[in-house]
This record gives structure tokens, C-alpha cells and sequence, in this order.
């Protein structure tokens, strides 16, 4: 019994040293990865963070503070001292950009973890004990999804009223169904393989099962579809905010500044333009790095946009 | 005979999902803060006419035998009166959804006549820069939110070159050279966003199709290599490419939410959110009710279709 976990683990290292060396060969993959890591740069050190008393990020990239508003300097074009302008409100839209990658990250990241833990347990209990719990389940995500998601996530923000955290609620719900069906599939899938069928022999418990032989092989694909919803949940948060629906002022998300600077469009592009810019670099280091974990891990293409 | 027995399969597990639909909406909408009749009378109304009003409405019964009542009269075409227009539910939407599918048909024309054509040179051109630029290009196009097509469209169109209306609707039957000039814009902008998935696919399965034995063979023959690509390899590659077409007008559909807003359409994507904004809760659970029929119905028929075609789906099972 041990030399048989044992030839297992050593497996798992071969196809996982396997894993990085194509990854590191796959181009979209390497300039999503780039694109992702300078996000979070940019979103740690935009600002100082103070917890208590002690200021754990000592430095901050913003040249100035992103709520401070200034009458007298509304809606001046990009210049040394404002590099991407100030908004009608006089405000550094620079700063406000670099602080929007914080809350677009955090909203993305946050939501597609709530949604990682229901959609796989969701889903794997579903792929493992099959039958009617099986078809309660997925029944139940097929209504989710029968919504479109903008709606489905508007309506859930309009009942709780809109706010950061009510966002990330509503995308995380969203979201859970796609990643219900690709854990379940990846469950289905492995449900019948010998190693299963020998922890079940040897009398393991479904706990036992699901967390050490039938979750590590669903990893591949649904850190693809992972990373592809994180880029959905970008661009949701960014439409529920244009809509009013969203994060709520001054909190500066990139949605939410378009919403803001829309009206001034027509003399002052600025307070669109980079706003929009820094949504479509954050959805296309998500897009490309999804799409090369694709490449990598699911050749077959067997997840669901 | 297969293909039927599947179709009756399809349509019986749609028939629970729209109930399990029916149950969320209905679910979802009455967890809405705010008492409806206090909404209809006004914050002076007094208590006895609030009990009134709530029982004329059926209010004070419990929620299961509301949800009952709703369900029934859904099935009857009645959705109950609007709080904000004191109109019926049903011809607010009858009204506003033929709008909204025509934003979204137009779209999908957009879309289709842009992404084919790039779709199969990409392919035929594949690994070269004019391919490298049309993949580069729609992977952008993939990355933006559907509202910041119409603020470009806007800013470019309207405000920079000029010539074209930023907001509103003409009807057709009225005056169709203004209902164009209103519509060019908004379908154009979200055509272009949808764009990209119709091209990847055209693409992929235009270079599937041009790999198989059979093209060779029609090489061979000495047919010319345009014949050989529209003629032979498009109209194989067409079946994916169609079914993602289906999808993206049910995308499309959804989008039309967004879009709506940024062009001031008055369609049923504008009505959700004027509901949402007057805690108009019959009309919120139409318009949601509606909506996600349309969106369930044409990925239906791009599931259906595909099975028509491709025989291993229906035999696949579930999956």
C-alpha cells in the first residue's frame, strides 16, 4: 500500500516539473504572468497600508492623494504634475488609477476564491456521489445560469444594496455554477480511474477520497477556468460600477470613474481613457494567462467559457 | 428519431430549470428591501389603508401562495401591474423587448459580417503577421466591457467625427432612415465586442478543416485555392462557427443590459434597471423572467442545432 502512494507522489512531481517547464515555454502564459505580477506591484505599493499603529508598506507610488479634491484644478489635461490629468473634481486621476488596481484585484481575487470553495465542493460532490444529488445540484446551477451574469449579478447587488463587499457577493454566486460544472466534469472523469477504485477498496472514507485522490486531479482545469473568470469578474465589476450599481464613491474603481467621467467625455477623454486602459491591461494579463494554462493543461479544450 | 428523443429530453430538463428560474427570480426580487404598498400609497397613507392595499394585492398572504399566484398568472401572460407606470407588466415589456432584440439581431449582423471574413483569412494565413494582428486584435476586443465599446463608438463617431445621434431610439415604422442613423451606432459597438469569439472560432475551425485529406484532395482536382477554401472548408467549418454564433446573440442579449444605458435605448435592459431604481418589484421579476427566457431559449437552439448536425453529441449523453 505505501509503495503504490509512493510511486503516486513521485508521478505527481514528474507531471508537476512537466507542467512548469511548458508553462514557462508558453508566451501568452509568461506575459499574462508579467502583466498580473506588475497589477499587484502597482496595487501593494499605490499606497501606504497602516494596520494599528504600524505601517507595514512604508512607501506610496501615488504622487498624490487620490481623494483629495481641488476645484480650482478640475479636468486638466495630462501634464508632468498630473500624468493622466485631473478629473472634475480636480482630482489626480493617476493616483486613482493606481489605487483602482487594488480594488479590481481585490474584487477579483476574493470573489473567484468564494467561488472556487462553493463551485468545487459543489461540484465534486456532485461528480462523486453522482445520482440524484447529482442532478439536484447541477439543475440548481443550470437556473444560475440561465440568467446572463451582468443580470443576475445586478439583481443580486440591487437587493443588497451596493457596496464593495455586496459585489463580491453577487460575482461570487455568479461565477460559482461555471465553476461547479468543470469541477464536476474533472470529478466525473477521475471517478473511474484505478486509484479511486483502489482507496475505495481499501476502504477509505468519502472525506478521505475526495480531498487526497479526486481534488489534486481536478487542479489543471480549474485553475484555468479560475483564472479566465477572474478576467470576467474584472469586467463585470467594471459594468456593475459604470452602472451605479457597483463600488460606491469616492472608493476609486476603474468602473466607477468611467461612470464618473463619462459626462465630461466630450472635452476631457482623460477621465475615460485611463481608466478604461488600466481595465483592458488587467483583463488581458488574466485573458492570456488563462488562455496559456489552456495550452498547457487542457489541450482538449474542454472548459467552458 | 434519436434527434427527436433528445429534443424531448432537452426541453423536458428546460422545463425544471425555468421553474427552479421562476423560484430565484421570485426569490431573489422579494428579499428587496422596502414595503410595496407603503411604495404605492405614499409615506402619508395610514395604517388601516396600507392592510387594505396589502390584501387587495394579495401581500399578506404567506410567500409560497404568492409565489403560486405569480407563477400561475406568469404562465397566463399576466405579470401583474407595474408600481411606477400603473400599467400592466406585460405590455410594458411587449413594448420594449422588440427594441432590445432588434439592438441585439443588428449586433449579431455586425459581428457575423466582420468576424467570418477576418476569421478565414486568419486561418488561411495562419502564422503570419496578417494573422498574428487579427488574433492580437480580437483578444483585445475580448478584454474590454461591452459599455466601453459604446463610449468608444461614441467618442469617435459622434463627438469626434460627428455625424451620428449619441443616445436614443426611432421606431422603424415611423421614420426608418432616422431608426438606422440611431441604430448604426449601438449595434456596431456591440458587434465589435462580440466580434472576437466568432473570430477565434472561425479561425480554429477553418485551420481544422483545412488540414483534412479532403481538401488536398480537392487541391488535386485542380480546383483554385478560393474554391477550395469557400467552397469546401467554410462550409464544413460553418457548423461550430454557427452554434457560436447562437451563443453570442444570447450574450448579446445580456449585454444589451449595459449598452442600453450608455445610448439611452429604451429597450427591456433600460426597464430593468428604471425597476430596480423604483423597487418596482413586479416589474423587476418580468423583466428578469423574460430576459433570462430569451437567453435560456437561443442557447437551446445553438444546443439543438449542434446535435442536428453533429450526431456524437446526442449519443455523448448529458455531457
Amino acid at each position: 500500500m505505501s509503495t503504490s502512494r509512493f510511486t503516486l507522489t513521485e508521478e505527481r512531481k514528474a507531471h508537476y516539473g512537466r507542467f512548469i517547464r511548458q508553462f514557462r515555454r508558453n508566451q501568452k502564459a509568461m506575459i499574462g504572468l508579467v502583466i498580473i505580477v506588475a497589477l499587484f506591484f502597482v496595487a501593494i505599493f499605490a499606497q501606504k497600508i497602516t494596520i494599528f499603529d504600524m505601517t507595514i508598506q512604508p512607501f506610496s507610488l501615488t504622487p498624490h492623494e487620490p481623494e483629495a479634491t481641488n476645484i480650482q484644478n478640475r479636468e486638466e489635461s495630462p501634464s508632468l504634475q498630473h500624468l493622466m490629468g485631473t478629473d472634475d473634481l480636480g482630482r489626480d486621476i493617476f493616483s486613482r488609477v493606481l489605487v483602482g488596481a487594488r480594488i479590481s484585484l481585490y474584487v477579483g481575487f476574493t470573489s473567484i476564491s468564494a467561488a472556487m470553495v462553493m463551485g468545487t465542493t459543489i461540484g465534486v460532490v456532485a461528480g462523486y456521489y453522482q445520482g440524484l444529488i447529482d442532478e439536484g445540484l447541477m439543475r440548481a446551477m443550470d437556473a444560475m445560469m440561465s440568467f446572463p451574469p451582468i443580470l443576475l449579478a445586478l439583481t443580486i447587488v440591487a437587493v443588497l444594496e451596493p457596496s464593495l463587499n455586496n459585489v463580491i457577493i453577487a460575482l461570487a454566486l455568479v461565477y460559482t455554477p461555471f465553476i461547479a460544472r468543470v469541477a464536476r466534469s474533472a470529478a466525473l472523469s477521475v471517478r473511474n480511474e484505478s486509484f479511486v477504485e483502489a482507496a475505495v477498496a481499501r476502504g477509505e472514507s468519502d472525506t478521505y477520497i475526495i480531498f487526497r485522490e479526486v481534488l489534486p486531479n481536478c487542479v489543471g482545469p480549474l485553475l484555468v477556468q479560475a483564472s479566465i473568470n477572474i478576467a470576467f469578474t474584472m469586467l463585470l465589476e467594471a459594468s456593475l460600477s459604470f452602472l451605479g450599481l457597483g463600488v460606491q464613491p469616492p472608493t476609486p474603481s476603474w468602473g466607477l470613474m468611467i461612470n464618473q467621467g463619462w459626462a465630461f467625455m466630450g472635452d476631457a477623454p482623460w477621465l475615460v481613457f485611463f481608466p478604461a486602459l488600466a481595465i483592458a491591461i488587467a483583463v488581458i494579463g488574466f485573458n492570456l494567462l488563462g488562455d496559456g494554462l489552456r495550452d498547457v493543461l487542457d489541450p482538449k479544450g474542454e472548459i467552458i467559457e | 428519431m434519436a434527434f427527436i428523443s433528445y429534443l424531448l429530453k432537452r426541453l423536458a430538463f428546460m422545463a425544471i430549470t425555468l421553474l427552479l428560474v421562476t423560484l430565484i427570480a421570485f426569490g431573489l426580487t422579494n428579499i428587496l428591501p422596502g414595503n410595496v404598498a407603503l411604495l404605492i400609497l405614499g409615506p402619508n397613507a395610514t395604517e388601516e389603508s396600507i392592510a387594505a392595499l396589502e390584501a387587495q394585492l394579495g401581500l399578506d398572504q404567506p410567500l409560497y401562495l404568492q409565489y403560486i399566484d405569480w407563477v400561475v398568472g406568469l404562465i397566463q401572460g399576466d405579470m401583474g401591474t407595474s408600481l411606477r407606470y400603473g400599467t400592466p407588466v406585460s405590455e410594458l415589456i411587449a413594448i420594449r423587448l422588440p427594441r432590445s432584440l432588434l439592438l441585439a439581431i443588428s449586433a449579431t449582423i455586425v459581428s457575423v459580417t466582420l468576424s467570418i471574413p477576418l476569421g478565414v483569412i486568419a486561418a488561411v494565413r495562419k502564422n503570419t503577421p496578417t494573422d498574428l494582428t487579427a488574433s492580437m486584435l480580437a483578444f483585445v476586443g475580448l478584454s474590454l466591457p461591452i459599455f466601453l465599446w459604446g463610449l468608444v463608438f461614441i467618442y469617435v463617431f459622434a463627438l469626434t467625427l460627428g455625424g451620428f445621434p449619441t443616445r436614443g431610439y426611432v421606431s422603424p415604422f415611423e421614420d426608418p432612415i432616422a431608426a438606422i442613423h440611431h441604430l448604426i451606432l449601438p449595434a456596431s459597438a456591440m458587434g465589435v465586442a462580440l466580434t472576437a469569439y466568432i473570430m477565434r472560432m472561425t479561425r480554429s475551425s477553418m485551420i481544422d478543416e483545412l488540414s483534412e485529406d479532403y481538401v488536398e484532395f480537392a487541391r488535386s482536382k485542380g480546383l483554385s485555392e478560393r474554391a477550395v477554401v469557400l467552397r469546401h472548408a467554410l462550409k464544413n467549418a460553418a457548423i461550430p462557427v454557427i452554434t457560436v454564433i447562437a451563443f453570442q446573440f444570447s450574450y448579446a442579449f445580456g449585454g444589451v443590459v449595459v449598452l442600453e444605458e450608455v445610448f439611452s435605448w429604451p429597450g427591456i435592459g433600460r426597464l430593468t434597471l428604471t425597476a430596480i431604481e423604483n423597487r418596482d418589484i413586479p416589474l423587476l421579476q418580468g423583466c428578469i423572467i423574460v430576459i433570462a427566457l430569451i437567453y435560456m431559449l437561443s442557447n437551446f437552439l445553438a444546443d439543438a442545432f449542434y446535435a442536428y448536425v453533429d450526431p456524437r453529441i446526442r449519443y455523448g449523453g448529458e455531457e
